[in-house]
Formats: C-alpha cells, structure tokens, sequence
C-alpha cells in the first residue's frame, strides 16, 4: 500500500510568509512516513519560527521514536514566549504512519483530523494525555489502521474558521462544512490525488472570505491510501553494449508508466524492441528539442539538456513552462514509485570542449532529481545504475 | 518523383551546437519547395559518437548525404543539388 501525502498552503492576507508549517518525511530504513503540520501563535515571522521550531523538533523525536508525552513537554518549554501576549504557543498534528496502514496520530490544538473510509466520516477513539506543565493543553492520542482507498485529512484553523462573519457561514466553516465540502468533492472525483484535494481544500477556504483574501494562514495535508502509481526513466545507453538487449526487455516489461530521457537511449530501444521512433520538428519550443513519440512509451525527450531543466523546475514549480522538461516533470508528480535506469555509458561528444553550456554528467543530475523528488515531495525513488 | 527526405539531428549535442535554429527549415523548405521535400527530426543520428570527430556537430542528413557542422544555408544547397540529380 502506498501512501500519497500532499500538502497545500496560504498565508495570511498581507504577511510576507506562512505562519503554518508542513514537514514530512519518508524514513526509508522503517518504511514509515512521518509528517507534523504544526500552526504557530499568531502570523508571519512570528507564528513562521514557533510552527517551525514545533515541526522540526516534533519530527525529530518521533524519527528517533520518542515517547510521545515527554517529546511534546520538551518541546513546549522550549518555544519562546511571546512579548506581547506572554505565552509560548503553537498547535500540531503528529502523524506516524507504517506501510501497513498502522498509524499513529498525536493532536493538540488543530481541529480535529478526518477519517474518510468509502465516503463516510469515521469517529476514531482517542486517549487524552494532559500536559504535565501546561494543564490546558491536552494531547488527543489516535490509533488506527488504515485501510486501501481511506483518506486522511488534516487542517490548521485558518480552513475551518473561513468565511467567519459571513451570511452563510456565521461562525466560519467549521469541521461540519468541511466535512460536507470534502465528501462533496470526492463524490465527484473519487480517485482525486491528495496534490489536487488539498489544493481545492486550500482553494475552497479562500473562496469564502471576501475578496479571496485569507484572514488566516490555511493548510490543508491530505493523505491517500492506494496501490502505488510505478513508473520508470530509463536515461543513458547501459555500460557493456551487449547488455543493451536485457536492459531493453526490462524496460518492455515493466507494469507502470514509462519514459525515455535520451536520444540515443530512444535509438537504442528502437533499435532493441522495433519500435519506430517518430520525431516532429515544431518551431519555437522554446531552449529544448521537443519530445518524440514511441507506441508503448509515455513520454520520449532529449537527455542531458532536458533533466537538467527538470531539476531546476522541480526546484520551482513557478519557472515551469509547457516543454519537454514540464511533461517529464509532470510525468514524475504523477507517480508514487519512480525508478531510474541510469546507462553508465559516457558519451563522448559531450566532453567537447567547443559545446557552449555546461553539460552536467548524467549520474549527477539523477541524483540531484532524486533528492529533491524524496526530499520535496516525499516521493519513493530507486536508482538503478547499468 | 521521389520526395527528398532531410533530418534534423536533435540529439543534445547537435541541440546545443545550432540545430535548435535548424528547426526553422520546416517552415523554409515548405515554402520553397512545397511537397517534394520533407523535414523531419531524428532523436540522434548516432554521427557524433560514431565520427573520430566529435566537434562537428550539428548534423543533417539529406536523404543519404551527411552535413556536418550544418547551417540551413548548406542544407538548402544539399536540397537542391539533390533536386537537380533527381530530374
């Protein structure tokens, strides 16, 4: 079972940074996926240091499994106290969640989480843990096993008290009409990505306020329990040429989606699996050649040029643009489990001193791709070298 | 008559050493030689790692011609010398 976890946010009308902060993390030893949203007193800089310290610290401890009470209590001391209203205070949501589905949920402050199983709300059971120093704060301790399909949901304030003060929604859109809004939604979309779903969450929010402005950070963390989304990039001509044949058939025989990032690599599984290549010269495409098709292949693009634009726009998704490097990126946004196959063979032309950019070696870029898919947007990835 | 078949190298070394202006030819061609010649790009024509010279990149092939260090000014001579043996 794979889990898919996203999370989108907004910050407060006219502060220049989030006062919510989102972390998470995939602990690959375990097979957990660990994440904190935490919300910070009051917004900007502020409410930004208190959510963050929160976060990091809070998954640091789970990370190393410390105990839930005493994690909490030492975090809690630590936050700085505020000046003007002399406390020290942020909410957070902990969450703990094994391949299998078993997850643990810690909660204090954030409106309360929801289960959606089959479209329906489920009331788990919760343990209430009160603070030791700090006696009006209390824990909400949850476990539970997650099931293929179940979703989770998680949210600061700033989505449930949207919309406070307005004719239809006096007293903000609370837990109920988020839940309506959700189920309403996935009633229409049933098999929506948790990108997509917290995003309307996020998008829903501000549409209740007037002018679109949020009053309030919003964040919304949405997570998916469904069978993963595979897909491989095969990139560079394996080391020994007579190993072309195998890597091919492994290519062809792959399950889930698949892309092909190299010219010569398309030559060589044309060549292998007698498939013919069809390449479209369009005019201003932009600073890279455009994809080329194959049947049975998803997406074919040049190598080098185009993963190095694919790095530098999964590092900003606002620099991206409509070319070969945003369809791979796509392509990969949309996959759970991403392997890559990764030719050891040199190519020779590229070390040509008179080639006017810096042509990065391709073992480099694909591990910087790794890093920031793992790292950024908590994706499964596997480097095969050949 | 036998269309004349030119392709464009579009390979990274090829992209980077001048065929992204190659691409231009498409609309070029067709305006001066309508049908009887066709353009079409090629993932990598395999010149730069087969030739003992790297440096001449980019490549055209047309029909069965290889240009090195192409411009569209040479490939356009190419066309037409080949035009003319096909008369």
């Amino acid at each position: 079972m794979f889990i898919d976890i996203y999370c989108t946010q907004e910050k407060k009308y006219n502060q220049n940074t989030f006062g919510d902060y989102f972390v998470s993390k995939r602990d690959p030893e375990t097979d957990r996926l660990l994440a904190v949203l935490s919300d910070g007193l009051g917004s900007g800089i502020k409410a930004n240091i208190l959510a963050s310290m929160t976060a990091t610290m809070l998954l640091k401890f789970i990370e190393a499994d410390s105990d839930v009470r005493k994690a909490c209590e030492i975090m809690m001391n630590s936050l700085p106290v505020c000046q003007i209203r002399k406390i020290s205070y942020s909410t957070f949501s902990v969450i703990n969640c094994n391949s299998e589905g078993y997850t643990k949920i810690v909660e204090e402050g954030n409106p309360q989480f929801l289960w959606i199983r089959n479209n329906e709300l489920l009331e788990p059971e919760c343990e209430i843990i009160t603070s030791e120093n700090f006696k009006n704060r209390k824990m909400h301790v949850y476990r539970i096993q997650l099931k293929e399909g179940d979703r989770l949901i998680f949210c600061s304030d700033g989505v449930t008290q949207s919309g406070l003060g307005s004719d239809k929604f006096k007293l903000g859109l609370r837990r109920k009409g988020l839940v309506e809004a959700v189920l309403h939604k996935l009633k229409e979309d049933r098999f929506i990505s948790s990108r997509d779903l917290s995003k309307y969450i996020v998008d829903f929010s501000c549409s209740l306020e007037s002018d679109r402005k949020a009053k309030d950070d919003v964040s919304a963390v949405c997570i998916h329990c469904r069978s993963p989304r595979e897909s491989m990039v095969f990139t560079g001509p394996p080391y020994h040429m007579e190993k072309d044949n195998y890597y091919a058939n492994v290519f062809k025989n792959f399950e889930g989606k698949k892309a092909i990032s190299g010219g010569t690599t398309a030559n060589l599984i044309s060549r292998e699996l007698n498939i013919p290549i069809e390449t479209p010269v369009n005019k201003n495409i932009g600073k890279l050649p455009s994809i080329s098709y194959m049947e049975g292949v998803d997406l074919v693009t040049e190598g080098i040029l185009t993963l190095t634009k694919t790095y530098e726009y999964l590092e900003d998704l606002s620099e991206m643009r409509n070319d070969a490097a945003g369809d791979l990126v796509n392509f990969l946004l949309n996959s759970d489990c991403i392997i890559f196959m990764v030719g050891a063979k040199l190519n020779q032309a590229h070390y040509d001193p008179n080639l006017p950019i810096e042509i990065e070696i391709r073992k480099n870029i694909i591990k910087k791709i790794a890093k920031v898919l793992e790292e950024k947007y908590v994706k499964k990835v596997t480097i095969q070298f050949m | 008559m036998a269309k004349v078949n030119v392709k464009i190298c579009m390979g990274t070394t090829c992209f980077v050493m001048g065929s992204s202006q190659l691409q231009d030819l498409v609309d070029i061609v067709k305006n001066k030689y309508g049908e009887a010649v066709e353009v079409s790009g090629s993932t990598c024509l395999n010149h730069c790692t087969n030739s003992s010279e790297y440096s001449k990149a980019p490549y055209v092939t047309v029909d069965d011609t290889v240009i090195q260090e192409a411009t569209i000014d040479k490939v356009l001579q190419e066309i037409d010398r080949k035009l003319k043996e096909n008369e």
